[in-house]
C-alpha cells in the first residue's frame, strides 16, 4: 500500500502531544524550573588523554553563590556508569581519555556564577600521548589507554571454504569503505533538574530512553536505593539512540544531594557535541567473489570501529555489524572478523542503525560493484543472491520467518522510479553540468536487542475512579509517535474512544518496566503487550459489568465511551459507572520477553524487516553536490501501526541517511572536535529534503505469524546512503567509498568545446 | 533584521519590551540574549534552545512581525520593540498554521516546532503564496532532525491552500 494521507484514510489521526507541540505548551524537561533551584554545570577535560595531577575546588567553593563544587571524593557510590560494563567514570580520578571526560562539577545561582566556579577549580593535567586513529591503536607500538590494551572488543563468523570460493569466482571485488563520525543532533540537547524531596527521595526529570536502567544506575552512583529515586524520562526533544546512556544525570543528582537544591542542567550544544556520543566511525575492508551466473561465492569483511575511550554499547553495536556485512544473501562461503578499538576520540555508542548503517552501506557498495563488473542489473543480482522466506538469518540462526526479503525487491522492481533508470530521460538536464542518475539498496535489519541480553517488555490496563482507562508503559516518547501509536492500537484493538483513554509513560514511580526504547522494539512489543491483554482486561470489564448491569456477559461488549449490548452496540453503562459498580480496580498486567532466536550466540537476532530503497540524484559536477531528487522506500515491517508514525519513521530517518551520506561528520583532529556546532555540522536541510518520498509499505505476513508489526524505527535510517553512492555512480561513473562522499570527488573541469 | 537602539552606559537601565501584546519592564543586563530574557525572566519556555549560534531556528520569534533568532538578539536590541512568541501566536487558539501542522504530521519531537511554526506564519504574512524557492530560502534556518521535512513540506502547502480558499 502506498502510505499517505489519503490512502490511510480515517487511520491517520491527530497525536494526541500534537496540540501540546505546536502551541508550545508542551514543557520538555529542560523546560521546567523551580524557583530556588541552583544551575549545574560540569567541568570537562581540555585534553584527550593526560594525568591528572590533582583537583583544587577550594577557589571555586568560595565564590559567595557557589553551593557545591564536587569530584570524584564526593561520589558516595560507583564512580562509575555505563548500560552494559559500567567504565565510563562520573568523575575522573587519576585520568582522563577524552575531551569528553568530567572532571568536577558545580552548583551555584546563576549560569555566569557556575561558568566563574568551573575557571575557578584548578586542574594539574599531565598531557599524553593521544591514541586517535583505531587501526594504530591496535598495533603493538600504540600508547595504551587501558593496560589490558586498546582492544575493546572482537568478534567475527565463518562459514564454507572461503579460499575455494574466491578460487572459483569469474569476479572479485576488494573495497575499503569508511563512515562518519555522525551526531545524533537531536535538537534538545541534554539536561534536566533534579529535585531533592523532603522525604529523603530524589526526583530525575531528565530524558532517557529507559527510565528503569537510569534509576538503578543512579542508585549505584549515589549508593541510594531505587525505591528512592524517581525518574521522569518523557517527553523529549529528540534521542536516536543519544540519550540511552546517562548523561547530566549523574551530576544533576549529586550536586542536589549535595545542595539540598533543586539543580537544573541544560547542556550548551557544544558541551552536548563534546561529551555526547556519536555513531561509531568504521572503516570495513571486503572482498567478495561472484561466479559468472552471479552466485556469491565468498565474501570477506573486515570491520574496525572507532570505540572512543569507554564502552557504551560498543560491544553490541560491534555485535550488529557483524551480522549485517552478511546481511540478506546467500553466500557460499563468509569469513567476518570485526575489532571495535579504544581511542582518545569522542565517544561512540548508541546510533540509530546501531552498526547496521555501515556495515549496510559497505555490503549494498559490493553487490553494485560486483554488478557493474559482471554487466548485470544490480537489482537482478541481488534476487539472485537473496535469501529466501525460510533461510537461518546471517549469522545461521533461526529467524522469524517473514516473505519481507521478496517482497521489497519486488516492490522496488516495480516502481516507477526504478524503472525510469531504463528509460531515455524525459527532459535534458538543465545545464550540462548536471547529472542524473538512480541507484538502489537493499535492507535487511534486526531488531531486539538479540540473544543472551535481558530484554523484558509488559505493561499495564487499569479502570480508573472517573472512568478512564488508563495504559501504563515503561516506554519513552522521543518524538517517535509512541503515544500516538499506543493511542491508536488501544482504540482499534479494543474499541476504546479515544476520550475513553489516558497513556501514562515515562515515569519509574508508576509504570511497570516495559524494557529500553530502543533497537526498534517498543511498537512491537506495545502491540504483543496489547494482544495479551486484550482477553483478560475486556474480560474483566464485562464481568463486572455483568455483575452490575445483572446481564449475561456474553450479551454485553466493551466500546467508545462505556460497555454497550453485544448486538445493539447501545451503550448501557459508561466507564464511570461501571468504575463506581465495581468498586475496586479493575487491572490487567502482563510481561514476558521480547522474543529470540533459538541459538547460544549472543547478539543474534529473531526479528528482521526489510527494505528497498531507489533514489534519483542530481550531481552538480560544477560544485560537487549531490541533491536528493526522488525517493522510494518499500518497506516490510509488518502492519502498519499508525500511518503517520511509520510514514515519518521513513522520512526522517531517510533524512538521515541523507546527511550520512553527503554531509554530516563530526570531524576530529588529534582527540579534538573541530566541528563544534551546527555552522559546521550539517543535518540536512528543508533545501536538501524538497524531494519526492514515497513509501509503500508491505503489511502482509505469513498465515498464523503471532509476532505483528516488526521494528521500523531504525530501518529507515540505512538504505538511502548506499543507494545515493550508487546513483552518484551512476550519474558520474565515480565510486564514493568514503562518507560522506566528498565533493571534490565529483567535481569537473568546465570543458568548453 | 534588528535595528540597532543606542546603547545605554546605564548598567541599571530597564529594558522596555512589548512581549505578547504586554508591555514589561524588565531589570536584565543589556548583552542578555533575547531567547534567554524569554525563558528564564519571563517563562515562556515555547521559544527553545539549542543551537544559540543563529543555526536551527529553534528560538525563532516574530520582533515587530519578522522572524528574528532570539538567540542572537540582544536585550537592548529589542528595546521599545513587539515581540510574539509561540505562545502569543497561540493566545486565541490554534491558527491556521498550526491546524495544518497538526493535521499533515508535521512534527515529531516538536522541539523544533514552535520555531517552525513562528517561521511559517512571518513568510505568509509576508506572502500568502511563496513558491517552493520561496519556502526554501523561508525555512533553510529551521532545523528539524525527526521528520526529515515531509510533513513540513504537506503542512506549509496546506496552510497556503487554506489561505487562498480564505482570501481568493
Ligand atoms: S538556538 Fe537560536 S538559532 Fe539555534
Ligand atoms: S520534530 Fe524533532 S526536531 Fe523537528
Amino acid at each position: 500500500m502506498l502510505l499517505n494521507r489519503d490512502t490511510s484514510g480515517r487511520r491517520w489521526r491527530i497525536r494526541p502531544d500534537g496540540p501540546g507541540k505546536v502551541t508550545g505548551e508542551l514543557e520538555y524537561l529542560t523546560d521546567l524550573s523551580l524557583p530556588n533551584m541552583l544551575i549545574g554545570r560540569v567541568l570537562r577535560s581540555p585534553h584527550p588523554h593526560a594525568y591528572i595531577r590533582s583537583v583544587d575546588v577550594s577557589k571555586a567553593l568560595a565564590l559567595p553563590g557557589v553551593h557545591a563544587a564536587l569530584t570524584a571524593k564526593d561520589v558516595p557510590g560507583l564512580n562509575r556508569f555505563g548500560i552494559a560494563r559500567p567504565d565510563y567514570p562520573v568523575f575522573c580520578e587519576d585520568r582522563v581519555r577524552f575531551i569528553g571526560d568530567a572532571v568536577a562539577a558545580v552548583a551555584a545561582e546563576s549560569d555566569e556564577l557556575a561558568e566563574l566556579a568551573l575557571a575557578a577549580i584548578e586542574v594539574d593535567y599531565e598531557p599524553l600521548p593521544v591514541v586517535d586513529d583505531p587501526e594504530r591503536a591496535i598495533l603493538g607500538d600504540s600508547p595504551l589507554l587501558y593496560e589490558e590494551g586498546n582492544v575493546f572488543h572482537r568478534n567475527g563468523y565463518k562459514f564454507g571454504d572461503i579460499e575455494a570460493g574466491f578460487a572459483a569466482a569469474a569476479h572479485i571485488v576488494e573495497e575499503t569503505y569508511s563512515t562518519p563520525r555522525q551526531m545524533h543532533t537531536y535538537m534538545e540537547t541534554e539536561g534536566g533538574l533534579f529535585v531533592p524531596g523532603e522525604d529523603g527521595r530524589l526526583t530525575a526529570y531528565s530524558p532517557t530512553q529507559h527510565g528503569f536502567m537510569d534509576r538503578m544506575q543512579l542508585s549505584r552512583i549515589l549508593a541510594k536505593p531505587e525505591e528512592d529515586i524517581r525518574v521522569v524520562s518523557s517527553p523529549i526533544g529528540g534521542s536516536f539512540g543519544g540519550k540511552d546512556e546517562l548523561n547530566v544525570q549523574p551530576y544533576g543528582a549529586l550536586l542536589a544531594l549535595a545542595t539540598g537544591r533543586p539543580v537544573k542542567l541544560h547542556n550548551s550544544r557544544w558541551e552536548s557535541v563534546r561529551a555526547g556520543l556519536k555513531r561509531h566511525p568504521m572503516k570495513i575492508t571486503m572482498k567478495t567473489g561472484v561466479d559468472a551466473y552471479g552466485r556469491l561465492v565468498a565474501h570477506r569483511a573486515y570491520v574496525i570501529a572507532d570505540k572512543g575511550p569507554y564502552s557504551t554499547l560498543g560491544a553490541e553495536v560491534l555485535n550488529f555489524a557483524t551480522e549485517h556485512v552478511v546481511g540478506p544473501y546467500r553466500f557460499k562461503a563468509v569469513d567476518v572478523d570485526t575489532v571495535s578499538a579504544f581511542t582518545n576520540n569522542g565517544m561512540s555508542g548508541e546510533f540509530r542503525g546501531f552498526g547496521g548503517n555501515q556495515a549496510i552501506f559497505a555490503l549494498e557498495g559490493q553487490l553494485d560493484r560486483l554488478a557493474a563488473l559482471l554487466g548485470m542489473d544490480p537489482w537482478e543480482l541481488r534476487r539472485r543472491n537473496l535469501r529466501r522466506a525460510e533461510d537461518p538469518g546471517p549469522l545461521g540462526q533461526p529467524i522469524s520467518v517473514t516473505g519481507g526479503a521478496g517482497q521489497v525487491w519486488a516492490s522496488l522492481e516495480g516502481s516507477a522510479l526504478w524503472r525510469r533508470r531504463s528509460e531515455p530521460p524525459a527532459s535534458a538536464p538543465s545545464a550540462p553540468w548536471l547529472k542524473r542518475g538512480i541507484g538502489a539498496a537493499y535492507v535487511m535489519h534486526a531488531a531486539g536487542l538479540g540473544v543472551g541480553i535481558p530484554d523484558p517488555a509488559g505493561g499495564r490496563l487499569q479502570l480508573r475512579g472517573d472512568g478512564k482507562i488508563e495504559a501504563f508503559f515503561g516506554y519513552e516518547e522521543f518524538g517517535q509517535g509512541l503515544i500516538a501509536s499506543l493511542m491508536q492500537m488501544l482504540i482499534e484493538m479494543f474499541g476504546f474512544a479515544e476520550r475513553d483513554i489516558v497513556i501514562t509513560i515515562g515515569d519509574t514511580d508508576v509504570v511497570p518496566d516495559s524494557g529500553s526504547t530502543t533497537a526498534s522494539r517498543a511498537t512491537s512489543m506495545m502491540w504483543q503487550s496489547l494482544r495479551r491483554l486484550r482477553g483478560p482486561f475486556a474480560g474483566k470489564l464485562l464481568e463486572a459489568a455483568s455483575r452490575a448491569l445483572a446481564l449475561p456477559a456474553e450479551t454485553l461488549a466493551i466500546g467508545e465511551d462505556g460497555i454497550r449490548g453485544a448486538k445493539d452496540g447501545r451503550l448501557l453503562l459508561s466507564y464511570a459507572a461501571l468504575a463506581g459498580a465495581a468498586g475496586q480496580p479493575i487491572a490487567a498486567q502482563t510481561h514476558f520477553s521480547y522474543p529470540t532466536s533459538p541459538v547460544d550466540r549472543v547478539g543474534a537476532h529473531y526479528m528482521y524487516s526489510y527494505s528497498a530503497v531507489a533514489v534519483e540524484v542530481e550531481v552538480n559536477t560544477l560544485t560537487g553536490r549531490v541533491h536528493v531528487v526522488d525517493q522510494y522506500h518499500a518497506v516490510a515491517a509488518g502492519p502498519v501501526v499508525n500511518p503517520q508514525g511509520y510514514l515519518g519513521q521513513i522520512e526522517g530517518g531517510s533524512s538521515m541517511a541523507l546527511g550520512f551520506a553527503l554531509t554530516e561528520d563530526a570531524v576530529m583532529s588529534g582527540g579534538h572536535y573541530l566541528t563544534k556546532n551546527l555552522d559546521t555540522y550539517l543535518v540536512p536541510t528543508i533545501v536538501e529534503q524538497n524531494g519526492a518520498v514515497t513509501v509503500d509499505a508491505i503489511e502482509e505476513l505469513p498465515e498464523g505469524d503471532e509476532h505483528g508489526p516488526r521494528g521500523l524505527g531504525e530501518l529507515g535510517s540505512v538504505g538511502l546512503a548506499p543507494a545515493i553512492a550508487e546513483a552518484v555512480y551512476q550519474a558520474t561513473g565515480k565510486r564514493a567509498s568514503k562518507l560522506p562522499i566528498d565533493p571534490a570527488l565529483l567535481q569537473e573541469p568546465i570543458r568548453f568545446n | 533584521m534588528i535595528e540597532r537602539a543606542p546603547i545605554s552606559a546605564d548598567p541599571s537601565a530597564k529594558l522596555n519590551i512589548n512581549v505578547n501584546g504586554r508591555e514589561a519592564v524588565l531589570d536584565v543586563p543589556p548583552s542578555k540574549r533575547l531567547l534567554h530574557v524569554l525563558r528564564e525572566d519571563l517563562g515562556l519556555t515555547g521559544t527553545k534552545r539549542s543551537c544559540e549560534m543563529g543555526r536551527c531556528g529553534a528560538c525563532m520569534v516574530l520582533v515587530d512581525g519578522k522572524a528574528v533568532n532570539s538567540c542572537l538578539a540582544m536585550a537592548y536590541q529589542c528595546e521599545g520593540k513587539s515581540v510574539t512568541t509561540i505562545e502569543g501566536l497561540s493566545e486565541g487558539g490554534l491558527t491556521p498554521v498550526q491546524q495544518c501542522f497538526l493535521e499533515e504530521g508535521g512534527y515529531q519531537c516538536g522541539y523544533c516546532t514552535p520555531g517552525m511554526v513562528v517561521s511559517v506564519t512571518a513568510m505568509l504574512a509576508n506572502d500568502p503564496s511563496p513558491s517552493d524557492a520561496d519556502i526554501e530560502e523561508a525555512l533553510s534556518g529551521n532545523l528539524c532532525r525527526c521528520t526529515g521535512y515531509g510533513g513540513i513540506w504537506r503542512a506549509v502547502k496546506k496552510a497556503i491552500e487554506l489561505k487562498k480558499e480564505q482570501t481568493g
